[in-house]
């Protein structure tokens, strides 16, 4: 009986390989827990950005665009949020490929919106090279730039994992099962144009 | 409200209703830019 128990433990050990399993004190996926405390961290980035806004605009009450005769391409900034905006329905028709196991939608989708967050930034570096103002040049400046500049490096990270997605994609990952690779950039990718309707909507056009 | 960051469907559902707002907002600030 004891050679008996001696003998299973020791099966029991050779099954188990490296450290005991973490801890989970939260109901949610640690996946899915790592990009909410990151997308909430990031909130509060974007927060203190729009401290600043609002302290030009409201404490102090200065002139918004435009300033010294220079004003904001509003129409090439909204032409840009259709964009952006249209990248996220092309995500979520991706999200519901796979989940559906439709890979037409999921290639398709996810390279559609990669494509549409490419030309998102490369109209807003045009936007910057044509603007004809340096974020020196005054406060209102300053603060223009570094919101969009903000949401802007948000975009490019994100086309990042969208990247690394398509590559998977083509590679035969991901199915109705398991597909937490497309969904955790997908949420990220939606934060970031929230985002960026709030910015469009503080920066441009209120 | 339900926590939006669960799922990219709930997430998405949340832009939805971001661009909802957003579109409110403009309306309700450009009325009373016209009225004043």
């Amino acid at each position: 009986m004891e050679a008996a128990a001696i003998t299973h433990g020791h099966a029991a050990d050779h099954e188990h390989h490296g450290p005991p399993p973490a801890n989970r004190s939260s109901r949610v996926e640690p996946q899915l827990l790592g990009m909410l405390l990151f997308i909430i961290s990031e909130v509060m980035v974007f927060g203190a950005f729009f401290t600043a806004y609002f302290f030009i605009r409201v404490v102090n009450g200065d002139q918004w665009f435009p300033v010294d005769g220079h004003s904001l391409p509003v129409a090439v900034a909204f032409v840009n949020t259709c964009i952006l905006v249209s990248s996220s329905f092309t995500l979520h028709w991706a999200e519901h490929g796979v989940k559906t196991n439709n890979r037409f939608a999921l290639k398709a989708g996810i390279l559609s919106t990669f494509l549409l967050g490419l030309t998102f930034l490369f109209v807003q570096i045009n936007e910057y090279v044509h603007i004809g103002f340096a974020p020196h040049d005054f406060a209102q400046a300053s603060v223009f730039y570094g919101l969009t500049g903000l949401h802007g490096a948000h975009v490019a990270v994100g086309l990042t994992l969208l990247l690394m997605v398509v590559v998977r994609t083509w590679r035969g990952h991901y199915s109705p099962e398991e597909h937490r690779g497309v969904e955790v950039p997908g949420i990220y990718w939606h934060f970031v144009d929230v985002m960026w309707i709030v910015v469009f909507l503080s920066v441009y056009v209120l | 409200m339900r926590n939006p960051l669960r799922s990219e469907d709930a997430m998405f559902r949340f832009l939805l209703w971001t661009l909802a707002v957003a579109v409110a907002i403009v309306a309700v600030v450009e009325l009373i830019r016209a009225l004043s």
